[in-house]
């Protein structure tokens, strides 16, 4: 474990809808790690043509810019922050 | 009407006429479809690195989609670096190629990759076709993806079996009206108005929106000092007394010196990359900021923007011509103070009046500058001579000017100078390049050959990766490390072997007489030019450093001669 992890990281509960393709979650994962944040974790509800995601997500940056990352998706029909941002102590 | 007729059919709704790309096993299908079009060009380069890179400057030269087209496996990963590229610069790109057949997916078949999961991270948008009623949809929209809102590249994967199946469906052409409205802009012309010393930056952006005439209007109108970002080279115009040029790590000390002295920013389709800002937290400290974006996700990511435009750019451009048409602003002390040090701060580096000493880079491409038309377009490579054209050469349009900004790709400039021909054959299209980044795609002088495009090539050759040596030699104690190339061949032979005749010089007093004979020649030709090995660009910001911090060649100078006193 480095030194980065072991300091708290802001925390946060993002739902997310997206059109159901081949690569949809690939494409949600692969925008979070670039832009800095690391899923703890992750439930995801097929609905119809659609994938509802629940993420709860760690990183320092601020949510803000993940937000709209996420929201220029093609397939990424909506984002919404679900609660206040928590902390959450990944010591021990 | 199979698969791959479709693909054909969606470029002919398009009006895409010209294509770049390499076939291989998986991709045949469409291959054999080309057979039987009259209408879409293929050409065929010799590397698919080669065929991305031609899209993406026939794209940026005719501001028209960029079509490649590669089989699977070697032939997708390819193309990796030019979709790449053109995804850091937005440039609208279409990328279709082959897939193993569907039901060998995840076999580990022969020449099958993981396209789709490989190339997200670089695409706007990516599709694997699983069924070929879904090909004139998907063909639609992603067209329609590539060039809407902020461009790029839009990836379509086709297994073979589906290029081959016979397709139902058609077209939804449908055409959605753009709900984009011209958003309140009476914040902006308060700020404005109340500034003292506002600044005109701008980048890519309004080109890629089309926005040229309504920008040039505008900087015309409000007689704002400008300055540029690599990318926005030629969108203040050459003969515009208040440009100042590009601003950044190489930028002038005119354009820097007014960023930080500004009062207001007016930031106008540019993302406040590093390497114009410098470091970030003493950029423009004195500015507030209103920016202008076609992706929501620019504004507030690096610096918060007191007020935030996104719409039709020409609308908002216009909006504020009109308002400031009505009531100029009263900025003639600050222009004044700006013009002043346009003539002091400026790129100054100087024509050199010895006609038997050696060529210098700076040197060379202000008479090119001087002789080439002014409809020319010059496209660059990376490395220290990318920057002597952006610094010395005077452009009157940004499409005049193709250089790989975001992704800085070393072999950018040969292809890309190809696919600005095919954008317009009667076009004087230049390849500026150096000897390491002109060998990476070498190989497109066939490409060159086969086509007979009449497009020159001028090798700056230094015999090293320069900018890497100027790096080492400025930050890094001077220690080289792997950037010697002084067993280059011979350039002016390799071209011949190419069909392409070369020319050879190395003094000041040839300089002019080798461009003009090479702009002079009915077809292709290339000018060797030899420079010093131990040339830098000036001035420079060390990265990381705040663009207050510029290092010219006269601080340079006295550092070592301290050095050597001492
Ligand atoms: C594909 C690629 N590899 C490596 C680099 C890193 N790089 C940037 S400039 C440069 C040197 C370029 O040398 P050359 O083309 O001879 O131009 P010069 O700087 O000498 O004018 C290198 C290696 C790069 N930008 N692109």
């Amino acid at each position: 474990m480095n030194a980065q992890s072991k300091q708290t990281q802001p925390s946060y509960n993002l739902n997310c809808r997206m059109a159901f393709e081949p690569a949809a979650l690939e494409r949600l994962c692969q925008v979070v790690r670039i832009r800095g944040f690391r899923i703890a974790n992750m439930a995801v509800d097929s609905v119809g043509e659609h994938l509802d995601i629940n993420l709860i997500l760690e990183g320092s940056r601020p949510i803000a810019m993940l937000q709209s990352q996420l929201e220029k998706l093609h397939t990424v029909v909506e984002v919404a922050l679900a609660e206040a941002p928590l902390v959450r102590s990944r010591v021990g | 009407m199979n698969g791959a007729q479709h693909i054909l059919d969606a470029f002919h709704r398009h009006s895409i006429d010209t294509v770049f790309g390499y076939p291989g096993g998986c991709i045949m299908p469409l291959y054999d479809a080309l057979v039987d079009d009259v209408v879409v060009e293929h050409v065929l380069c010799r590397h698919e690195q080669g065929c991305a890179l031609a899209a993406d400057g026939y794209a940026r030269a005719s501001g028209k989609t960029g079509v490649c087209i590669a089989t699977s496996g070697p032939g997708a990963t390819n193309l990796i670096t030019g979709v790449a590229n053109a995804h850091r610069d937005s440039i609208p790109m279409l990328v279709i190629t082959g897939q193993v057949p569907s039901g060998l997916i995840g076999t580990d078949a022969f020449q099958e990759t993981d396209v789709l999961g490989m190339t997200l991270g670089i695409v706007k948008h990516s599709y694997l076709v699983t069924d070929a009623d879904e090909i004139p949809d998907v063909m639609e929209e992603a067209i329609q993806l590539a060039n809407s809102g902020r461009p790029g590249p839009v990836w379509i994967d086709v297994p073979k079996d589906v290029l081959l199946q016979q397709v139902t469906a058609s077209a939804d052409q449908t055409t959605r009206p753009s709900a984009a409205h011209c958003p309140d802009l009476t914040q902006a012309i308060q700020m404005l108005r109340d500034a003292r010393r506002p600044l005109l930056y701008s980048g890519g952006g309004v080109s890629l929106a089309h926005c040229e005439q309504p920008f040039r209007r505008f900087a015309t109108t409000s007689a704002m000092p400008a300055v540029v970002t690599l990318k926005g080279i030629g969108n203040a115009g050459k003969h515009n007394p208040d440009n100042l040029g590009m601003l950044g790590m190489h930028g002038s000390l005119a354009a820097n010196r007014a960023v930080d002295e500004c009062d207001l920013l007016l930031v106008v389709g540019a993302r406040l990359d590093d390497r114009a800002t410098g470091k970030l937290d003493e950029f423009a400290p004195n500015a507030r900021m209103i920016h202008i974006d076609a992706d929501s996700a620019e504004l507030n990511k690096l610096r918060p923007a007191d007020v935030c435009l996104r719409g039709p750019l020409d609308q908002i451009l216009e909006g504020l011509t009109r308002a400031i048409e009505s009531h100029p602003l009263a900025i003639d002390d600050w222009r004044k103070q700006c013009r002043q040090w346009r003539t002091t701060g400026g790129f100054s580096a100087a024509d050199n009046e010895e006609p038997l000493s050696a060529i210098t880079g700076p040197a060379f491409t202000r008479q090119l500058s001087r002789i080439a038309p002014d409809d020319a377009v010059i496209a660059c490579d990376v490395g220290q001579h990318q920057m002597w054209v952006a610094q010395h050469y005077e452009f009157d349009h940004p499409r005049h000017h193709l250089t790989s900004g975001g992704l800085g790709t070393m072999g950018f400039g040969l292809p890309a100078a190809i696919g600005a021909q095919f954008a317009n054959r009667n076009s004087t299209v230049i390849n500026v390049t150096g000897d390491g980044s002109f060998m990476m795609n070498a190989q497109e002088l066939a490409t060159i050959r086969r086509y007979r495009l009449p497009l020159k090539i001028i090798v700056l050759d230094n015999q090293c990766l320069g900018m890497v040596r100027q790096q080492q030699e400025l930050f890094y104690d001077n220690r080289e490390s792997q950037i010697d190339l002084d067993d280059n061949p011979d350039f002016v032979a390799m071209a011949r072997a190419f069909d392409i005749p070369a020319l050879h010089i190395e003094r000041t007093d040839q300089i002019r007489r080798g461009i003009e004979t090479i702009l002079a020649f009915d077809g292709p030709m290339l000018l060797h030019v030899a420079i010093a090995r131990e040339e830098n660009v000036w001035p420079i910001v060390k990265p990381g450093s705040g663009n207050r911090e510029m290092i010219d060649e006269s601080q340079q100078t006295t550092r070592k001669t301290r050095e050597q006193v001492a």
